[in-house]
This record gives structure tokens, sequence and C-alpha cells, in this order.
């Protein structure tokens, strides 16, 4: 299936250094403002039941609730111990006043 | 005896002594007495000793971990990221919750299953569920550190393939607590690196300490075992030696195969009912046919490591085995059975037929089970009385070129007794007061 | 799916395992090498081992001679706890047939009784067996006896 851009909240909704749930279909979001920027993330932490949109923003990083494991929100990498494995990371823009992530 | 009026009827255990500085007379209360259980977890498991955890070979890769009990403690030894090993107790710092739940696994991290605390495999806390709290609310504070939340850790100390971990603060080496002796025979078998062939698992309803004495005890092995008798895997009139360290603890005992002759064996069992059967044949012989590992002769080799290992050579079958206290009443026995990795497919299966001597259903140890089992049931609200260990003689501990001795049982007392504080008062000490009911 | 087997043949199997059991309740160890064949194999594992792809057993006798030497050695060498067993075990399940061999699996417990007359669950497991069908009898080609209860209680003597 060919990707495609979705809107999923308005850009006001969501303030620099925040994080919000957000779904396409079946997929959880994690959505993020860097400045101007927002970033996606999928809403699973890799290391354990958690969401990452329950966590917090700290240094461009997102620390999840759980056991505060680091990932960089650009990419889903993962920044600290204990998560290894990344999370998948998906392109975001905001256009208009749509925030959108491509899916 | 000094202080008889107090020894043995006395529940104070600061004033309970042994009767003698021999160590020749064991009280039987020492294997039942409630008390005197739980002092033996504090001052022997948790105090200066080295127990056994595990071999390196049960951890073969990062992550790998083994859920073992030193004492009544419940410790998870691991092998980290950079090939060391680690030990922690298996109790959560939150709430006290068993954190490792599996004998045996891999993995980066260990989740209480509680609250999802995460601990590394060496005890490190690294993650706390809702620490900042929960859109603002709750949490721990600020000032929370995790470094002070971490599992209790172990020193561990490996030998030859063997992981060692201590409970005590500043433990010495484990070279020094091990001594010339053990390291000297660890060396003799621990020449390669281990394979792992399983495991026996035993639960006797007899005191822990009563297996010591057993495995310390070449007097009953060829008298008991009519096996070994009957095939010269173990007799008393073989060439044999006993050794023993200084601190009393740990012993090695030994024999060497076909170094008594049929005569002098006749001789020596003649008023022991049927223990040397010279008629005795087995259908299948290849039982007992065993390419030597090492060249000295050497058929059977009991190493025993105070307060919780036992390594055995038998024939051609290689173990340690792990002493876990049940309470007074009761001991878990855990045998784990290797050979080395550049063993052919021949002379593994030879270890693996030979497997029938040993182990709970060995046809040369199977005895061990029953015997301290009936002096468990025998000692049954006694409270005064004490064996009589004088088999080799009084007088100091040492080694000894023969076999006929009971030395390291008194060897075993003497370290027991000393980190109980039970040894015997010097000449004039002042008795402490008596307790007040 | 059809059985492999008619309900004769079942029945022969499931007296050959009531009678195993049976032989080794009324302490005739005699009789019990007799149940295999001359070139059987006899092993009791433990679980935790067979689980984990490790090869140590407890027992492991390797053709009749050695299953007489088990025999012998209990009543002329061997001291263990004085008890008398009882074998219960599930109904066969036959699971392959080749020819004269058939593949067998049956749960079984065995419980000891001591002298006092308490009994306990002494041990728990599956077997897995082929079976020799010969006009006269049946016979075990092969036991593997899969041990629940690896945390034997005292030691294992009288066979399961």
């Amino acid at each position: 299936m060919s990707k495609q851009w979705h809107s999923v909240m308005k850009a006001g909704e969501l303030e620099d250094g925040e994080v919000a749930a957000a779904r396409i279909g079946d997929m959880p979001l994690a959505v993020f403002r860097l400045g101007e920027q927002v970033f996606a993330l999928h809403d699973l932490c890799s290391h354990g039941n958690a969401r990452l949109s329950e966590g917090f923003v700290e240094d461009g990083c997102i620390e999840c609730p759980l056991h505060q494991g680091l990932f960089d929100i650009r990419n889903g990498c993962p920044m600290s111990p204990p998560v290894k494995e990344p999370v998948a990371s998906f392109p975001a823009r905001i256009e208009g006043d749509d925030i959108q992530v491509c899916l | 005896m000094q202080d008889s009026d107090y020894i043995f009827r006395e529940h104070d255990l600061d004033r309970f002594r042994w009767p003698d500085a021999d160590y020749a007379h064991t009280p039987y209360r020492v294997f039942k007495d409630s008390a005197i259980y739980e002092r033996e977890m504090e001052k022997v498991f948790r105090g200066p000793t080295w127990g056994y955890l595990a071999l390196e070979a049960e951890l073969p890769e990062a992550g790998s971990f083994k859920s073992v009990m030193l004492g009544n403690t419940p410790v998870v030894v691991s092998r980290e990221e950079d090939g060391s090993f680690s030990a922690f107790v298996n109790r959560c710092a939150h709430r006290g919750a068993t954190v490792v739940r599996e004998e045996f696994g891999k993995a980066d991290t260990h989740a209480c299953i509680y609250h999802q605390w995460c601990y590394s495999s060496a005890g490190d806390l690294v993650g706390v569920p809702y620490r900042r709290g929960v859109s603002g609310k709750g949490g721990y504070p600020k000032d929370f550190k995790p470094a002070q939340h971490g599992l209790r850790k172990l020193h561990v100390e490996s030998y030859k393939g063997l992981i060692f971990g201590s409970l005590q603060n500043e433990p010495g080496t484990l070279m020094a607590y091990l001594g010339p002796h053990i390291k000297e025979h660890l060396d003799r078998i621990l020449v390669k690196p281990l394979k792992v062939l399983g495991y026996h698992r035993q639960r006797i309803s007899a005191n822990w300490k009563l297996y010591f004495e057993n495995i310390k005890d070449p007097y009953h092995a060829g008298l008991l075992h009519m096996f070994a008798a009957t095939f010269g895997t173990y007799r008393s009139t073989q060439e044999g030696y006993t050794l023993v360290s200084d601190g009393g603890g740990h012993s090695i005992v030994y024999s060497v195969m076909g170094t008594d002759d049929h005569d002098s064996v006749s001789e020596h069992y003649k008023d022991v009912k049927d223990k040397y059967q010279t008629d005795f044949q087995l259908n299948d012989g290849t039982l007992l046919q065993w390419t030597p590992d090492f060249d000295d002769g050497i058929g059977n080799l009991i190493i025993s490591v105070f307060p919780n290992l036992v390594v055995q050579q038998i024939l051609n079958t290689l173990a340690t085995r792990q002493v876990r206290p049940l309470g007074p009443d009761g001991m878990e026995l855990v045998w784990t059975f290797f050979g080395f990795e550049d063993d052919d497919d021949t002379l593994t299966d030879d270890r693996l037929r030979q497997l029938n001597l040993v182990g709970p259903a060995g046809y040369i140890s199977m005895e061990d089970g029953e015997a301290i089992r009936l002096v468990q049931q025998a000692i049954q609200g006694e409270t005064d009385a004490t064996s009589f260990i004088q088999m080799g003689g009084l007088g100091p501990i040492v080694d000894a070129d023969h076999v006929v001795t009971e030395v390291c049982t008194r060897g075993f007392w003497k370290q027991y007794a000393q980190t109980m504080e039970f040894a015997p008062r010097e000449e004039g000490a002042p008795v402490p007061e008596k307790a007040h009911d | 799916m059809t059985s492999p087997i008619d309900g004769d043949l079942y029945q022969r199997v499931q007296d050959l395992y009531q009678n195993y059991g049976h032989a080794i309740d009324v302490d005739d160890l005699e009789a019990w090498p007799e149940f295999f064949t001359a070139d059987a194999r006899y092993c009791v594992i433990p679980r935790e081992n067979h689980d984990r792809g490790l090869p140590a057993a407890l027992i492991d006798c390797r053709g009749r001679p050695m299953l007489l030497d088990r025999v012998v050695a209990l009543r002329t060498a061997n001291i263990y706890n004085i008890h008398f067993d009882r074998h219960l075990v599930s109904p066969a399940v036959i699971t392959g047939r080749d020819g004269d061999v058939l593949e067998s699996r049956v749960n079984f417990t065995v419980m000891q009784t001591d002298q006092s007359g308490v009994t306990r669950l002494f041990a728990a497991g599956v077997s897995y067996d082929r079976i020799r069908v010969e006009e006269q009898r049946l016979r075990f080609l092969d036991r593997r006896l899969v041990l629940d209860t690896y945390g034997v209680p005292e030691l294992l003597a009288t066979p399961l």
C-alpha cells in the first residue's frame, strides 16, 4: 500500500517541547514538537508495554515513563539503558493548520 | 565438662559451647534447633565464607543467568557483557518480591512483576515506573536516587570455571579462603573448558550438615556402599589420603584404584557382613570400564569446600554438588554433571553411562540419602546427647596418609563452631549471664 | 483418524503397562527385566534435562544385562529406604506403528508408602515407549521416562 500523509491533529494543539498521542488506523503514534519541527514515533516502547506519549521530553529525547529509557525524538534511536532497540519513526510535517504524519 | 548445665539445656545461644576442643562430640541438637539454623544462615552463609554459585559453563552468553540459593538467601548469578560475572540477592528493593522467577535464562534486564521496577543484570536499578508521576501528579521526589535502591550485590570471584559468591561486607580473597590443598585439587580436575551434561536433584529429610559429615567421611564409604567395596571404586584398604584445610572446613579425600589385593581386602572385611562379595559379578561390566582423565590412578576423589560445595571425580564422572538447606530438617542437593568441551562422543557416552553409579539413584551413592535421613529421624527430641567422632584418633586436625579416619569430620565441626561462635571457652574465661525469661 | 492397532492388541498393551507396574509393586523385581527385549533401553531422565536437551539421566540401562544388574544390586548391594510402591499409569496412547513395533505414551505416577502406612507421591512424569509385539507377549524395546519429579525425594531405588 502506498504511503500517504494523514492529518493527526491541529498544529495549535501541540506546544514546543510537548508530546501527544494520535492514531492512524491501528497505528498508535507519539507526536512531538521541537521548535517549529514536528516528529512522530510509534507509540510503544521497544523495551516494555508503555506509551511514549505518556513520557517526558527533555533535551531532544523522550523518556519512557515505565523505565526511563531514552529515545531520540528525531529518529527513534535508543539513547540510554535499559532500551536497546529503536522505535519506528515516521515522517511528519506541519501543513497549514495541521500536523501530518506519513504512513 | 565445663558449663554443662548451660550447654545442652539453655536456649540462649550465646551460652552454647562445643563440648570439647577436639570436636569429637557433636551435640545432636545442632541438627534440630531452629534458633541454631537461623544463626547458621546469618553467620555461615552470610558470613565469612565463599559459597559456590554456578559453573561458568552454565552461563554461556552475556545476560545468561541462573537462580540459586546460598543458605536461605535467593541469589541470581549472571554473565555480564564484558564476560565477568555478577550476583545479586533476588529480592526487589521496593517491597520485597522475588524479581527473577525463572531458574535460568537470558535477559538484558529483569523487571519485577509487581511494580515493574527494572534492574540491570548486575542488579542496578535502571527504571522505575511513574518516577516523574503522571500528568504532573504523584511520582517520586526529585531527589530519588536509583543508585540507592539497587539489589544487594554479592562479591563474586571465579576460579577455573567455578563461580563463588560472598555476602560478607569485606571478604578476603577467594584464593585465600580456598587454600593450597583445594586449589591443587581443583587444578587437577579443571584443566580444560567445561561442558554441562545435566542435573540431578535430591531432597533429603536431613540437616544439611549431616551431608557434609557424610561426604567428608571415608570411614563409611567402603562399609555402607557395598557396590563400591566389591568393585573397588572405593575401599578403605586402598592407598588413600585425607587432606584438610587450616580452618578445618575444607577437605579432600581420595583413593587410588588397584592398590589393595584380594587377601588384604578379605582379611579386613571379614567381620563386615556381606560387604565384599567375591562372587558378585556384573552382567554388563562395561559400566565400570573407564579411560582415566588423569594419569595418577585416582578413581575416587571428593573435594568439599565449606559451607556448600562438593566437587567429585568418580571414575569418569565429574560433578559439582551444591548443598541448599531447607530448614533444620531438610536439604536439597543439586548435582551438576560436566565433561570437557573437547570430549569425543565415546568419552561423553562413558561419562553418561557411569552416571548410573552416582546421584540419587546411584549404585555407589544412593545409600547416603538413607543414612543421613536415619540420623535425622533418630535424633528427634534429643537435647543432651552427642555423637562420637574418634576414628583415626583425637588431637590436631591435620592431613593423614590413609582414609581410615574421621579427621575431616572433626575439621568441619571446628570451622563450623568457630564461625558460629560456639567454640569451647578458654580456661578461666567468663561465662555470660544467664538470660532472664 | 483410526487407531493403528485393533482392540485386542490395545488391550494387550494396557495389560503390559499394568503388569509391569504390579510386578514392581509386589516386589517381584526379578520379573522386571523380563518386560524388556534383550537389547532394550530403559532411561529415567529428569524433565529439566529433557526439556533443555541435556543428556544426563538418573538411570540408564542399555540392554537387559544392565537391567539385571539393577535388580541384583538392589537385592544384595544397595541399601535404601524401606517402602513399597504403587504404580498408577494413564491409559496408553498409541502414537505410531512400524511393523511389529508400536510407539506408545503414558503418564505415570508412583506412590511410595513407608512402614507407618504413610503414602506420598514419589514420582510423576510421562513415558515415551516402543513396544515389540511378539506372539507370546509384548515387551518394551525402549522406555524413556521423563521425570517431572526431578527433585527426587530421598533417593531412587526401585524402578519407576
